[in-house]
């Protein structure tokens, strides 16, 4: 039996992550036989609704709350079956789904949610089931808040896929989320495993991207370009790979799956000072060198 | 780290040199043989709309060996007769094509490689 693997996607809120990463779980569940498990860490619940066809699953929070204690929750309440092409007597691998959930929006911290979340499905062996190849952990934002880098921190997703694009602020948040996997890397032995540029098609992205991810030690693992397939997909609650597995957007996922799975490149980042990654964002053409006597002007009329 | 599909251990770092691409490249020809490709047709553009073709033939380049093993290779599918070319491969035979091809023919695929634009690719 191979041994499990748990990775994570982490990446700028709107970057396309929950997109990127079940339309890649997908994919290396339907290509390539891999058995996963999803853990959603993000407020929205939506990091498993391609999968399940739903528009979200009850989170364990919910679950937990209405139950009265997380201990009076049962592992078959809170980890659901993939649908379709995905559950598990279908051919190929199977996913199972699950949602930490969060707090009301102003309200607590989220992050706990993911802490109850990865506590809750240990306990109940979750990890432990039969062929398990993969745990993917989908988490919101950067981790500029402590919780959403519990699965950094607790040593559980070994392996980080950053999603980012050509865009300034997806550039400053992979920086950002590499800072946070470098403070943990040598108590957590968590590693970077790659950046994903899921392109927004501006100028020169896949250059920016490159420049970007050696200057972190890493790679820039696989480029996704846009195509609207993937909002006709989700329109019908589906990845990409279930709705047109042939579609040339099915093949980009494919390929970045089989990268993954065959990906033995986990280091250590090395994070760039902000005045260097302002330097490479202006070597792009991203930002323009600011004239000091025009700092605060208006524009001319 | 991945460059042309091909995989480099985690040992060889982040910066691949050249030459051991191609000796990834030239292992992968021998294999598969590509003397009966002459010429590769690109179809530049969104299935279903304008398309612009380009017919490539300089048989001595990087470039077209690339191409001609990406033709050959079973990792990626065919469909209609033709395949689609995955972007990160596409952009990283012109960023490597770059610095080992010099003629115009090739410069100037590279050039089209460098754009937002799809590519399907079939032998001529």
């Amino acid at each position: 039996m191979s041994e499990l693997r748990q990775i994570a996607f982490y990446g700028k809120g709107g970057i396309g992550k929950s997109t990127t990463s079940q339309n890649t779980l997908a994919s290396m569940a339907h290509y390539f036989d891999q058995n996963i498990m999803i853990v959603g860490c993000d407020p929205k619940a939506d990091s498993t609704r391609l999968i399940l066809h739903e528009k979200a699953q009850s989170t364990i929070l919910q679950l937990a709350a209405e139950m009265g204690t997380v201990e009076d929750l049962e592992l078959e309440d809170a980890c659901k079956p993939g649908a379709g092409i995905f559950a598990p007597d279908a051919p190929g691998g199977w996913i199972n789904c699950t949602e930490s959930g969060g707090p009301e929006p102003g309200v607590g911290c989220a992050g706990r949610g993911v802490i109850t979340a990865i506590n809750f499905l240990e306990e109940e062996g979750a990890y432990e089931e039969e062929g398990l190849n993969f745990v993917s952990y989908d988490v919101l934002g950067d981790v500029v808040c402590g919780g959403f880098a519990m699965p950094i921190r607790e040593g559980k997703a070994q392996e980080i896929y950053i999603v980012m694009s050509g865009e300034m602020m997806a550039m400053y948040a992979a920086n950002n989320i590499s800072k946070g996997i470098l403070k943990y890397a040598n108590t957590g032995g968590v590693r970077l495993a790659g950046l994903i540029c899921n392109a927004r098609m501006t100028d020169r992205e896949y250059d920016l991207a490159t420049a970007l991810a050696k200057d972190l030690g890493t790679q820039m693992i696989h480029f996704v370009p846009r195509n609207n397939i993937v909002q006709h997909a989700e329109l019908r609650r589906m990845t990409v790979v279930e709705y047109s597995p042939y579609s040339d957007q099915a093949l980009e996922y494919k390929e970045l799956a089989r990268k993954i799975i065959k990906n033995d490149m986990k280091v250590i980042p090395t994070p760039l000072e902000m005045d260097d990654l302002e330097d490479l964002l202006m070597e792009f053409g991203l930002e323009e060198e600011a004239d000091e006597d025009n700092v605060g002007k208006a524009a001319e009329a | 780290m991945f460059i042309l599909g091909f995989h480099f251990p985690a040992d060889m770092g982040n910066s691949i040199e050249d030459t051991a691409v191609l000796e990834k490249l030239d292992a992968q020809v021998a294999e598969v043989g590509i003397d009966d490709i002459t010429a590769i047709e690109l179809e530049m553009g969104l299935r279903g709309k304008e398309v612009h073709k380009i017919t490539y033939t300089n048989k001595d380049t990087f470039m077209f060996k690339a191409l001609a093993a990406y033709l050959k290779d079973e990792t990626y599918e065919e469909k209609d007769g033709e395949k689609y070319l995955v972007y990160t491969n596409r952009y990283q035979m012109s960023e490597l094509s770059k610095r080992l091809d010099s003629d115009d023919e090739t410069m100037a695929l590279c050039k089209a490689f460098d754009s937002m634009e799809q590519f399907r690719v079939k032998a001529a």
